[in-house]
């Protein structure tokens, strides 16, 4: 009875209760959706490498390392001379080790250099590997494997020739050597699918002709003649490495930290990424918290709606107690109506997060890397939600004292 | 002539060269390191504290008080599972456990200390040399357990807290079946939560 005189007592205001429920639902959507992209981008981190034991490169700090070479993000690390390389390889802990050269660019995706083992050792959520989608792994000097957002972007096909640029955004193209499109990765939905691999072997060939940075003038190398050319590497940026049992983890990177001979830094992939979260951390609470505070305003706008809506409804509750509903009754409407005003504010607002999902998905995908995942609300998302109803039941609770005082005598005489 | 006197001194210089390589480890009063590694039964740890944390000083023992202080110490840190108290369900028990105190000085000149870990418990006795040295001391330990049932590896009491009393935390590593995972243990919630491993 009560519920369908709030329904209908609501449903007469539709116009002022209407902005009452946008303004809800938009609060309620920016902060479920600031959450899903916390943790949307964690997980596509967190997914990005597996299986990996540990990551070397030149000392710096961990996580620059792990960003700059699982993520493509960041200032570059210097680079570990191929003889350090040899070195660790070498070690008896050492299951596999992949070396990955960057440093390079086509068009404004990365080149990276390595061996054909990081396809067999690269893996991303949960041991997943990679999968050509097309064509075969580079097997040429000059053959390239290209991820599914290079293909995509650049419309390129298996057999397509390709141009390889010295550094990324550069104007100096390497048009001497043509490279060419041997396979096509599927796509992995992370930094994979915006790179170009080819062979460390061919990093080294690009930059033949090319001394401190600027290519001599009127010398060319000839394609035939790199070929005969001793084109071992100098230095790789980073290497990934597998270790034959979890116990040499920690060893193995005590003696790659203390490698004497040139500072070397190992890190594990999950401590690192816990570490740029504990810094990401506050950033997120902070926003977390904005996005909060945006629910309390509009909680609080729809409390200083009801108490305006008391004057015009001074009226309609005398009424109410001249037909025999108790100040409780009149009471019990209001923080009804607060509840269901809520209540819809908060579904709207699933509702368009989830329209906004559908939207923004591809664009964060192929923008920023980030997929966000479009699942059933989990219990977290319920729990907000039954919390903004119960707030809402909470803040009106003022205005519907007022109105139960008020109501005890105000209204039954018309003064004017 | 001229030659082979700057061939000599090219050959003199060349291993004081390659020895010139200055490192140091990270060296936080009150903070000690502990690394687990969990593979099937086998549970591998390393655990490092500064001298401070462990006796108080970290000067090279001079006095019998001193010398005795370090000896317990050491003794202490060799019985890791009074340290690191692990759940009584996971059946766990050392099979080999080794302590001893390094100075930075030293530390360059032993890499090799994993190879030899049974038998340099006293060799704190050789830093005596590095008394006039301003330096820092660390403990270093080494434990390999065996556990029965390391599934129930839920949690880890660090009475370590309660023996030392200048230790304020331990920043813990761990590897296990779902990938390397790091902690903070600190004084005033001595016991390390495991279960996000299994």
């Amino acid at each position: 009875m009560i519920l369908r005189l709030a329904l209908a007592s609501l449903f007469a205001r539709a116009l002022t209760v209407g902005m009452t429920i946008l303004a809800i639902a938009l609060s309620v959507m920016l902060f479920l959706g600031v959450e899903k992209v916390r943790t949307g981008a964690k997980a596509s981190f967190a997914d990005t490498i597996s299986g990996t034991d540990l990551i070397v490169g030149a000392r710096s700090g961990s996580v620059q390392l792990l960003l700059y070479s699982v993520f493509r993000i960041g200032n570059a690390t210097n680079n570990v001379t191929w003889q350090s390389y040899q070195d660790i390889a070498a070690r008896p802990e050492i299951d596999w080790i992949v070396p990955i050269s960057l440093g390079d660019s086509h068009r404004q995706f990365r080149v990276m250099g390595t061996t054909r083992e990081f396809f067999d050792r690269y893996k991303y959520r949960q041991g997943r590997s990679l999968a050509i989608a097309q064509g075969a792994v580079m097997d040429d000097l000059f053959d390239t494997v290209i991820g599914a957002d290079v293909a995509a972007t650049l419309g390129y096909r298996v057999g397509d020739p390709i141009v390889v640029a010295h550094g990324l955004a550069s104007f100096t193209e390497h048009k001497d050597q043509p490279f060419r499109i041997s396979g096509i990765l599927a796509k992995t939905g992370t930094p994979v699918d915006r790179t170009v691999i080819v062979s460390l072997q061919a990093i080294e060939a690009i930059h033949v002709d090319w001394r401190s940075g600027a290519q001599i003038p009127g010398q060319s190398t000839p394609v035939d003649v790199i070929r005969q050319m001793d084109l071992t590497p100098k230095a790789v940026t980073a290497a990934l490495i597998g270790v034959q049992s979890p116990l040499q983890t920690f060893r193995l990177q005590r003696a790659i930290n203390e490698y004497p001979q040139e500072p070397l830094l190992a890190v594990l992939p999950g401590v690192a990424l816990q570490e740029l979260w504990a810094i990401v951390g506050i950033a997120e609470t902070a926003l977390l918290a904005v996005s909060a505070m945006v629910v309390v305003t509009a909680l609080i706008g729809m409390m200083a709606t009801i108490f305006s809506s008391l004057n015009e409804r001074r009226r309609e509750m005398a009424i109410f107690r001249a037909m025999g509903a108790r100040p409780g009754t009149i009471f019990g409407l209001l923080v009804i109506e607060a509840m269901l005003t809520a209540a819809m504010g908060a579904v709207l607002g699933l509702a368009l997060l989830y329209a906004g999902l559908f939207v923004a998905q591809p664009v964060l995908d192929s923008a920023f890397g980030l997929w966000l995942p479009i699942d059933a609300p989990s219990l977290r998302e319920g729990l907000v939600l039954a919390g903004v109803v119960a707030a809402g039941a909470l803040v009106s609770l003022v205005p519907a004292f007022r109105a139960y005082r008020l109501s005890l005598a105000d209204g039954m005489m018309v003064k004017s | 002539m001229k030659q082979t006197i700057s061939l000599i001194a090219l050959l003199a210089a060349t291993p004081a060269l390659a020895q010139d390589t200055r490192h140091m480890d990270a060296h936080e009063h009150g903070v000690g390191a502990l690394y687990i590694a969990i593979d099937g039964t086998t549970v591998a740890m390393e655990f490092s504290a500064p001298g401070a944390d462990i006796v108080g000083f970290e000067y090279a023992a001079q006095s019998e008080a001193d010398r005795a202080a370090v000896d317990a110490a050491v003794a202490t840190l060799a019985t890791p599972l009074d340290l690191f108290v692990m759940p009584a369900e996971a059946g766990c028990s050392v099979t080999q456990a080794s302590a001893a105190l390094e100075s930075e000085y030293e530390a360059h000149g032993d890499h090799d200390h994993d190879e030899h870990e049974h038998e340099d418990v006293h060799e704190h006795e050789d830093h005596e040399e590095h008394a006039e040295e301003a330096g820092h001391t660390e403990f270093h330990a080494q434990y390999t357990l065996t556990c029965a049932n390391p599934q129930a590896l839920t949690e880890i009491a660090f009475a370590y807290f309660d023996r030392f009393e200048n230790a304020r935390e331990v920043e813990v590593q761990i590897l296990g079946p779902s990938g390397a995972q790091a902690f903070e243990v600190e004084r005033d919630a001595p016991t390390l939560d495991l279960r996000s491993l299994f």
